[in-house]
């Protein structure tokens, strides 16, 4: 019995970061119809930048996150202004994929090339410490992961219905024609889009750096998941996003103990095949979803 | 309303036919010359490494034209066609080993299997368009690799899978490079023959209407699902044998390279660069790239360099050449070359008449009347 509600505690603080992570990614093809494979290459890039602090000057990955996020923002919108919006509109979806592709394996290359391949991990001085919850062992790292990941993604939600900012995003979401008849630059928030979501991608690699061991290629491990989890969610929904994202990661985790770790991750392929026959645009998605 | 064809006299039509013929026999001599270099280059090739490059290349180029029977024809971009080309490898050794099958047998019975594995897979995926179908080809891909990597009673798991070479100990390394140089160019010449086949037929003007614009397409009867699902079942096949023909000349399948993304990646690139609307666009992008793949991994291969590089490659040809060199290339050549429409082919007679048209206030015919006097000035 605590075994399975050890698992899935484990399996909603896996899914809070996998719900961080896939709203960046819904951003991305949101405001730009771009499909950023790069968007777990940045994560695990900011897990190394995070870990190269700690060791190199003893800095708290949390404390981190103040030089990675406003760094990994306007790295965002750099790249949106001077590569993605060089693409052709009619292949841009198309093209994205392959140019954010490369993008993934020139940082996948510089990390290697950089800081080798060999495994890294983050020693906190609270890194072995557990809690208990409702009789479940659960390490503090983990807890912390996710209460990081949780906040960024309330804070998120907020920012995109609360503010001007979030509402100029979301016209331009729905109708970018129409949002830019009513005088929004539709161009700046692209970009401000593609900014906000490498910032999720900042505080999810900080988050992971905590309690993982990271290694350059690591990030095709996460894409796999990341992108089933935006297809089954609807490509575009923010909710759909984090909707499956809790329920795939709590799948996984359940599946852990019957399969073991290997085999586990085979649901998220799994749900995206079934996706696809039942209900190709996903379960939050428009129609057009399945064009893009 | 007259438009260019209504204008053109005998004396043009003759021209156009004269030069017509000049261009079939200039590409009849192009492609004698390209193959005749091709089967030269086993006894140019100063030693056996070089060999084995060429022999690396064929296979890519091989894997690049089974890409294209999809990606070339309906725009249907797939990341994840390593996956066919692995379980094509996979296939190949296992019945040999398992089923003490004859190894070419082997390889084409490999290749039927991931055909009729493609099928299913085809009929998922193709339900989806662009960025979706894309990341359905590239999980295809990762859920192989973690079957072929986890199921190690039967795939050998990560120790990867020793293939035995189709032809005794006394068949010697060298030997085997240039016969199966050979055998990769026999097959490579039967993919191209098919895919200039399907280009000129009906299937293939359906396939482009699809890559053009499928709601069109479906519209004017088309049978969309359908003729997607043969193109994506064959370029599984051809790209099957290609996997399979690999296994049996390298010997040895590891996982973690038969069924990786970086594999269909370069698929891609190699396509791309070459150009995927035509017949020999993968094949040049296939020695481009495979030249500078195994020249990054040679130079970088400690390190992950070569990934950093192979990205950069990638890169600039999505920005700067998304249709390829052959159609750039192409392009410039029509720069210099002597136009084709010389002042003498529009007599007075047809300007007049065009002009006519013109001051009819139609739009259309006063686009062609410019165009013309426009050639005409050239």
């Amino acid at each position: 019995m605590s075994l399975l509600l050890q698992s899935i505690v484990l399996g909603l603080l896996l899914g809070g970061l996998y719900a961080l992570l896939a709203a960046g990614l819904t951003l991305y093809f949101g405001v730009m119809r771009v499909v950023m494979i790069a968007h777990s290459a940045f994560l695990i890039l900011a897990a190394y930048l995070a870990w190269y602090f700690n060791t190199e000057t003893g800095l708290d990955p949390l404390l981190s996150l103040v030089i990675t996020v406003p760094l990994f923002f306007l790295v965002g919108v750099g790249m949106q202004r001077l590569l993605i919006s060089r693409l052709r509109p009619a292949t841009l979806t198309m093209m994205s994929v392959l140019l954010t592709f490369a993008i993934a394996l020139v940082i996948e290359g510089l990390l290697g090339y950089i800081w080798s391949g060999s495994q890294r991990r983050i020693r906190l001085p609270y890194g072995g410490s557990d809690i208990e919850i409702l009789g479940a062992n659960i390490a503090v790292v983990k807890l912390i992961a996710f209460g990081l990941a949780a906040a960024s993604l309330v804070a998120l939600f907020l920012l995109l219905t609360k503010t001007r900012f979030g509402q100029a995003l979301r016209a331009t979401i729905q109708h970018p024609e129409a949002a830019e008849l009513l005088g929004i630059n539709t161009d700046r928030v692209a970009g401000y889009g593609f900014g906000l979501g490498l910032a999720t991608a900042a505080i999810g690699g900080t988050a992971l750096s905590l309690d993982a061991t990271i290694y350059p290629s690591l990030h095709w491990h996460w894409i796999g998941p990341l992108m089933a989890i935006i297809v089954v969610g609807g490509l575009g929904s923010i909710p759909g996003a984090a909707i499956a994202a809790m329920v795939l990661g709590l799948s996984q985790s359940l599946l852990q103990i019957e399969l073991g770790t290997t085999w586990a991750q085979t649901c998220f392929y799994l749900a995206l095949f079934l996706t696809l026959m039942v209900r190709p645009q996903g379960f939050f998605g428009g129609r057009l979803a399945q064009r893009f | 309303m007259p438009s260019a064809s209504d204008t053109v006299t005998p004396a043009t039509a003759a021209t156009q036919r004269r030069s017509g013929g000049a261009a079939i026999v200039l590409k009849l001599a192009g492609v004698v010359v390209l193959a005749a270099a091709v089967l030269s280059f086993p006894s140019i090739a100063a030693n056996p490494f070089i060999l084995s490059v060429g022999v690396v290349i064929m296979s890519y180029a091989v894997l690049a034209t089974g890409w294209n029977f999809m990606g070339g024809f309906t725009g249907y971009m797939s990341l994840g066609h390593a996956a066919y080309a692995g379980l094509g490898g996979y296939a190949t050794g296992l019945l040999i080993l398992e089923v003490d099958m004859n190894p070419w047998v082997a390889l084409a019975l490999g290749g039927l299997i991931t055909a009729a594995i493609a099928v299913p897979i085809g009929i998922a995926s193709l339900r989806v368009r662009g960025a979706s179908f894309v990341i359905v080809s590239i999980a295809f891909v990762l859920i192989l690799l973690l079957v072929f990597q986890s199921w190690a009673s039967f795939t050998g798991g990560s120790n990867g899978l020793r293939v035995p070479r189709p032809w005794g100990p006394e068949v010697l390394r060298p030997e085997q490079h240039e016969r199966f140089f050979y055998l990769f160019t026999a097959l490579l010449a039967v993919a191209l023959l098919v895919w200039w086949l399907i280009d000129r037929s009906r299937f293939g003007i359906g396939l482009k209407a699809i890559r053009e614009d499928e709601d069109k397409a479906q519209a004017l009867g088309v049978p969309t699902f359908g003729y997607k699902l043969v193109a994506f079942v064959l370029s599984a096949f051809v790209t099957a044998l290609g996997g399979g023909l690999y296994a049996l000349w390298f010997g040895y399948l590891d996982p973690v390279f038969q069924f990786s993304i970086l594999g269909g990646a370069y698929m891609v690139l190699m396509s791309l660069l070459g150009g995927v609307r035509s017949l020999f666009g993968p094949l040049l992008g296939a020695v481009i790239v495979g030249y500078a793949v195994e020249f990054f991994k040679a130079e970088y291969g400690d390190s992950q360099f070569h990934l950093t590089a192979t990205g950069l490659l990638l890169a600039v040809v999505v920005l700067f050449m998304p249709d390829g060199i052959l159609p750039a290339a192409a392009g410039l050549v029509k720069r210099f070359r002597p136009q084709s429409s010389s002042i003498r082919e529009v007599t007075a007679a047809e300007l007049a008449e065009q002009r006519r048209a013109a001051q009819g206030g139609d739009q259309s015919a006063g686009g062609t009347h410019r165009r013309v006097t426009e050639g005409a000035r050239s």
